[in-house]
């Protein structure tokens, strides 16, 4: 059940949630209340009737979001053929009057910049990899690539927007809020959708983040995403005042309880037991918090595989620690977001930085997981907002360029959870600027995310606006057949 | 305050029977349409484009025609045919759509066809009419009025009956959070409950006179503006920032004092929406006038490199239709951006109608410069001060203009002379060095440099300018140094031909479709002849009595904030998919009354308030077992709701409580505390960054003016459900949850209050445990506590007292706790204290409004 609501128990004793759930409160809202388990117990049908729509293949979903837009030429989608092209001006009949942001739109011309980096197949799947990525490299057979994700929008803060919620303005929920809402959480002591941030060293004054990323929109705002900070407390006010012990903590939550049961008895609201259990859940996370961020009886060697950088809080190896942690506690959705992958300049330089940092911890995530038995059903998805232009943002040289906002294609990859391994969607064209084959949308991404955890997103919906409101928009989205297992 | 001559209908009349109904027909409205609308509008409604098999089911005539409907004939219809089929490929609504007629329904439209298929409009687009107020057998209260007449006759058809009165200790602490957003004080509490109590010592009743007074009281009170503002800044989406990528500060608090004004002159309705839809075109409007114009200035503005402007000037303005009509008109205005509305008679073409009347602002819709990381303001924008002011900012401003006038003209002399310097050796000696480089690398310089050198020259050197240019300094430094006092405010001003409008198809701004001219939708009455299409008139049109939405709509969200629902529960939505009115002759009494009193918000709340409806007790054993199963939500309000309370009102109470609260009104927003790296963990852009907490009063006003970075909003205003204000938000949700729990027990302002309120017990509150817990539990609650909840207090003082005695250190650290000051006394006796009081500060009680 989800643990940031009400307790399974008093749910139940609350005769008004089900003898009037029909009517007004609503079966969505039910359903977040009350696990599938416990609904079945209760006999009170779930919103999302049916349920499970599709076979379960994916429990729990790691979101690696590369924030900013990694260059998919330079770490996937090689283009060897445009290294005859250097310098030269992009064909109209390529970019066919495809709109382009201020920054480039003055540019008198749209000299093609090669990538300087080398690319090599690696395992049975004979995947295409950047000498950027060798750890990645090394998993590629649990991977499945996407070379032709496209998007709507040309600048970051709309990009992302669009990717988190499905909208590119503010005020819809976010994917991980939709999961919350719509199958609630199995842990009872940690939330359902847990966000972990970290500043990349390719660029240290790369595009933000905002709350709205993980945002509830119009959902009830217990869904929101709970953003672990790396600094102080690890969930925020999470630790008791300074000077007041645990068992103080535990007297006053006694004596709380005791009062607010006294007023129950007085007024009879059952709301008021409902926050006697918020505030027990409240102690629980005190304890389960501390613990889940406790890497010390991590053995070495796991350590090892994530890297150095794994020992410094708030670093993307140690969010990808952590995310495992997390997988393994049943949090259902947790995502990481990674700054730094905006290279309008010095490219070469930055993207090293930003692969140094997320190659091997990304690859160690993969092989945590598997060893453990995790990965056959938690779904990993890697990715930015947008991709990158074949040609050079501001002045080209033999090992310098800078590449410009691209929304018509890019590249991501999916492991894991119900994914097929080694294997490739799509492909584009040879300057990587329009896709020839086998587009997928982001609707179609979220379609094929819940698919996997087991839902059709046409039923996973919330009445807004008069409108049965969903992530995947109100154009037709589909599943990626291709690639289910 | 309530005028003269705007008082309403006072008056009940409890003689008539109720006479019983007969068999009722089947109502459109209320039966009818929830069923067409939720399953069959979406393919067979308003929305031409994807309409199937080219029926429509919403407009009768339509579907007599295609045969759907045969009134009389429900076996003749294929519409009944059609729900009640086996077949797979004939049934409707189809089964890819999930949607499932339930038995019930398919049963009430085979009677309604049989009883002659009869439309009706739908309610909320047909004008109300003011209904008589209903004879009903019960007497409630001693006192009540109109609204009770409408609650009790649907009470007594359900044989139920209004719950006993609240005690007026109870009364009081919820009137004054309705009202005002603060708790009363002990002392307003004490009087009020002295006035109440029964001549002969036993029990109370509810003083008419007492009561009213306190209400007149709380109304006239400048908190009350306060807190009306706090619900209207995330209608309006207000914030401190620009709300995009960068997110740097803008200054918009001079239109938040002037709507804190607005509520507390009661400034109609009318004339306030007026005023901020269209101040700017009032005839020769005041400084007030513009900047209450602001209200359409707050919405997000996009400043991120390489963004095309045009394409977010449009999205601008489409925030500001959908706003417009969330705000005014409950309507979802904003589904019909990209197709015909689905639901609602809205075409997209009337869409970019109501999207031209605002097409028209002298804005380029971005934020370009350096106020994009720097923060600032976009055009257009005004000054705000008195009269003498914005006369000496003027007068300044004119020296500075004189003195450019005489720098342009003089300035080929300048530059000579400069060039004559720059080469003569002898005059460097006192040329910084960093000027010198610049110097010796000739004409060779870039723009920076060459302004530096410039700016150098001008200033230390001529002989003849340097004067002057000294004095521009000093008046520029003069003039900003007065933004904090006459800040600048964005406002609406319009252009002098109107850009033209298109019907952008799929809502792309690149796509232009058909030119459209300013309009209102037809479904709602037409503008008048003659008019001006502006947003003056478009203003005036929202307000004007014949609109059958804005008064409704207005006293319906009145309602939600007293009763926890509205009569339409759907109170951002009054559509084809509104929830239909839970008392509907209620609803239209409150808005034709309210346009009566000329749109009186105080009058209007009053007269809510003043309701034993909103009297009675809240508690749940005063609702029957069977009147519990049947009305769960309490639709029939046979008791008063227990809410919790909104965010900014938790922390307001807790800083009462304590005693901290600043109560000054209005000014530039505050740094209250907040966590390290709120701001900075995922941003490293514009210039809100570092946040540092105010070391003055700035940590204790009050909650609304907590300052606000969109994209890392204050995070306990996010936990206690308060929107992000990136968008119009007219319903918070309302949630508990573990993190609330946290912030309660562990945040500083809490745990600072804690150690104030035990610092002020062991004061103020008498000499022993006992006599300090009492009181300390009286100054939050407002009652006596009991003597269990005593005694569970007192054992644990005890506790705490020989934790801290073994620990001192600890104690220390406790109440550390902020910035307030520590009072002198035994650190020891304060931590047990403050454990205490943070325990209290904890009860639901507290956080509830009961």
């Amino acid at each position: 059940m989800n643990p940031f609501i009400l307790q399974a128990q008093d749910a139940i004793n609350r005769r008004a949630f089900l003898s009037g759930s029909s009517s007004l409160l609503g079966l969505t809202a039910l359903n977040s209340l009350l696990s599938p388990q416990l609904l079945q117990a209760a006999s009170v049908p779930s919103v999302l009737s049916g349920f499970p729509h599709f076979p379960i293949k994916a429990k729990r979903v790691i979101y690696l979001f590369q924030s900013g837009a990694p260059s998919q030429m330079d770490l996937f989608d090689p283009k060897p053929q445009m290294a005859k092209l250097f310098g030269k001006d992009l064909p109209e009949s390529i970019r066919q009057g495809q709109r382009l942001t201020g920054m480039t739109s003055k540019q008198k011309n749209f000299p093609i910049a090669p990538s300087i980096f080398k690319f090599a197949e690696h395992g049975e799947s004979r995947a295409t990899i950047s000498e950027l990525m060798p750890h990645i490299a090394g998993v590629a057979d649990e991977l499945c690539f996407i070379k032709s994700m496209h998007t709507d929008a040309i600048n970051h803060d709309p990009a992302i927007t669009f990717f988190q919620t499905g909208r590119q303005i503010a005020g819809f929920p976010s994917m991980g809020s939709w999961l919350s809402y719509g199958l609630g959480s199995e842990n009872k002591d940690l939330p359902a959708f847990v966000v972990l941030s970290s500043f990349g060293s390719g660029r240290r004054d790369d595009q933000p983040l905002y709350d709205r990323l993980w945002g509830s929109g119009f959902l009830p705002t217990q869904h929101q995403g709970v953003k672990f900070r790396n600094t102080g407390d690890p969930v925020l006010y999470l630790s008791n005042p300074n000077g007041m012990s645990a068992s103080t903590r535990r007297q006053t939550l006694d004596d709380l309880n005791a009062l607010n049961q006294q007023r129950f008895g007085v007024v009879g609201d059952p709301d008021i037991e409902a926050r006697i259990a918020q505030y027990e859940m409240a102690f629980r996370m005190q304890t389960s918090v501390p613990e889940l961020t406790d890497f010390s009886k991590e053995p070495q060697h796991i350590i090892d595989m994530y890297g150095p950088d794994v020992k410094r809080p708030g670093s993307y190896a140690a969010n990808c620690l952590l995310a495992r942690r997390l997988a393994e506690r049943d949090v259902r959705f947790v995502q990481l977001f990674h700054m730094g992958w905006d290279q309008h300049f010095t490219l070469p330089k930055a993207i090293r930085g930003q692969c140094h940092d997320t190659d091997q911890p990304t690859a160690a995530l993969i092989k945590d997981l598997k060893q453990r038995g995790l990965l056959d059903d938690t779904l990993i998805v890697w990715g930015g907002e947008f991709g990158r232009t074949i040609y050079s943002q501001g002045a080209l040289t033999k090992d310098n360029y800078g590449r410009d906002h691209h929304p018509r294609c890019f590249t991501i990859f999916l492991a894991g959870g119900g994914i097929k391994p080694g294997m490739t969607v799509g492909e584009t064209d040879e300057f990587s600027y329009n896709i020839l084959r086998d587009p997928v949308s982001i609707f179609d991404l979220h379609a094929t995310m819940l698919n996997r955890m087991g839902v059709d997103h046409n039923r996973l919906t919330f009445k807004f606006q008069g409108l049965d409101a969903k992530l995947t928009g109100v154009e037709k989205a589909h599943a990626i057949r291709s690639i289910l297992l | 305050m309530t005028q003269p001559g705007r008082i309403f209908y006072f008056s009940l009349s409890f003689a008539l029977p109720l006479v019983a109904a007969p068999l009722e027909k089947v109502g459109f409205n209320r039966e009818i349409r929830p069923i067409l609308s939720e399953n069959c509008y979406y393919c067979h409604g308003p929305d031409e484009k994807h309409r199937e098999e080219d029926l429509r089911l919403d407009i009768r005539a339509d579907a007599i025609k295609a045969g759907a409907i045969v009134p009389g004939k429900p076996e003749e219809s294929e519409l009944i045919a059609r729900i009640f089929t086996d077949d797979e490929d004939e049934i409707m609504p189809p089964p890819k759509t999930h949607k499932i007629l339930t038995t019930e329904q398919k049963e009430l439209l085979k009677r309604w066809i049989a009883e002659g298929a009869e439309y009706e409009e739908h309610w909320a687009f047909t004008a109300p009419q003011t209904p008589a107020v209903p004879a009903v057998k019960s007497k409630a209260a001693a006192f009540g009025n109109g609204i009770d007449a409408f609650i009790l006759q649907k009470l007594e058809q359900n044989n139920a009956q209004l719950s006993a009165p609240a005690d007026p200790h109870t009364l009081i602490r919820r009137v004054t959070f309705d009202l005002t957003g603060l708790p009363p004080t002990p002392a307003e509490v004490e009087a009020f409950v002295k006035a109440c109590r029964n001549a002969d010592g036993k029990g109370f009743t509810i003083s008419q006179q007492a009561y009213e007074a306190l209400i007149d009281r709380l109304l006239a009170s400048p908190a009350y503006g306060e807190k009306m503002a706090s619900m209207w800044l995330d209608y309006a989406r207000y914030a401190d920032s620009h709300g995009f990528q960068s997110d740097s500060s803008r200054s918009m608090w001079p239109w938040r004092d002037w709507v804190i004004r607005a509520f507390n002159e009661n400034k109609p309705f009318d004339q306030f929406t007026i005023e901020q839809l269209a101040g700017d075109l009032l005839p020769q409007p005041s400084n007030a006038q513009l900047v209450a114009t602001g209200f359409h200035r707050n919405h997000r503005i996009n400043g991120e490199g390489g963004l095309i402007p045009e394409e977010w000037r449009i999205e601008n303005i489409i925030d500001r239709v959908d706003t417009t009509g969330s705000t005014w008109l409950g309507l979802t205005l904003g589904c019909a951006r990209c197709h015909d509305h689905k639901y609602d008679p809205i075409s997209q073409k009337e869409f970019y109608q109501m999207f031209a009347f605002f097409n028209n602002i002298a804005e380029t819709g971005v934020i370009v410069g350096p106020s994009n990381r720097a923060g600032g303001n976009m055009d257009p924008v005004v000054r705000v001060g008195t009269e003498a002011q914005l006369k000496y900012v003027k007068d300044l401003q004119a020296k500075i203009d004189k003195i450019n006038a005489t720098l342009k003209g003089a300035e080929k002399e300048i530059a000579a002379a400069q060039k004559t310097w720059e080469k003569s050796k002898l005059s460097h000696d006192q040329t910084p060095a960093a000027i010198k480089k610049i110097i010796a690398n000739g004409a060779k310089r870039s723009k920076e440099q060459k302004a530096l050198v410039d700016q150098y020259y001008r200033s230390s050197v001529d002989p003849t300018y340097k004067k002057i240019v000294t004095e521009r300094e000093h008046l520029i430094k003069k003039l900003n140094s007065l933004d904090q006092i006459t800040p600048m405010t964005m406002i609406m001003r319009e252009l002098p031909k109107p850009r033209p409008a298109y019907v952008l198809n799929r809502g792309q701004y690149t796509e232009k479709g058909e030119e459209v001219t300013a309009n209102t939708p037809a479904v709602l009455p037409a503008l008048p002849a003659g008019a001006p299409r502006n947003r003056l008139t478009l203003a005036q049109w929202i307000v004007s009595p014949q609109n059958p939405l804005t008064a409704r709509v207005w006293v319906n969200r009145q309602w939600e904030r007293f009763f926890g629902n509205g009569i339409v529960k759907t109170s951002e939505n009054f559509g084809m998919q509104s929830a239909p009115p839970s008392h509907p002759e209620l609803l239209d009494w409150l808005a034709t009354e309210f346009i009566r009193s000329s749109w009186d918000m105080k009058a209007m709340q009053k007269h809510m308030v003043m309701s034993a409806t909103y009297r009675q007790s809240s508690n749940y054993k005063s609702t029957s077992p069977e009147l519990l199963e049947k009305d769960p939500y309490n639709r029939l309000l046979s008791r008063a709701p227990r809410l919790r309370l909104p965010a900014e009102s938790i922390r307001d109470q807790a800083l009462t409580i304590s005693g901290l609260l600043d109560h000054s009104i209005g000014g530039p927003s505050v740094r209250p505390y907040m966590p390290a790296g709120v701001w900075d963990e995922t941003s490293v852009y514009g210039d809100l960054r570092n946040y540092k907490h105010d070391t003055n009063n700035g940590l204790y006003r009050r909650t609304l003016y907590t300052i606000w970075k969109r994209t890392a909003a204050p995070p306990t205003m996010l936990l206690f459900d308060s929107p992000s204000r990136e968008i119009c938000t007219v319903k918070r949700s309302n949630t508990n949850t573990p993190l609330q729990a946290l912030a309660l027990l562990n945040e500083v302002t809490y745990v600072e209050a804690a150690r104030v309120l035990a610092q002020r017990m062991i004061k103020d509150g008498g000499s022993t445990p006992e006599q300090r817990l009492t009181w300390a539990f009286h100054q939050a609650t407002l009652r006596q506590p009991t003597a269990d909840e005593l005694s569970i207090l007192q054992n644990s003082l005890q506790k705490h007292l020989a934790t801290y005695r073994a620990a001192p250190q600890e104690a220390a650290k406790l109440i550390d706790a902020g910035d307030a000051p520590v009072a002198a006394g035994d650190p020891i006796e304060l931590a047990a204290y403050t454990v205490c009081a943070n325990v209290i500060l904890n009860l639901d009680e507290i956080i509830m409004r009961d």
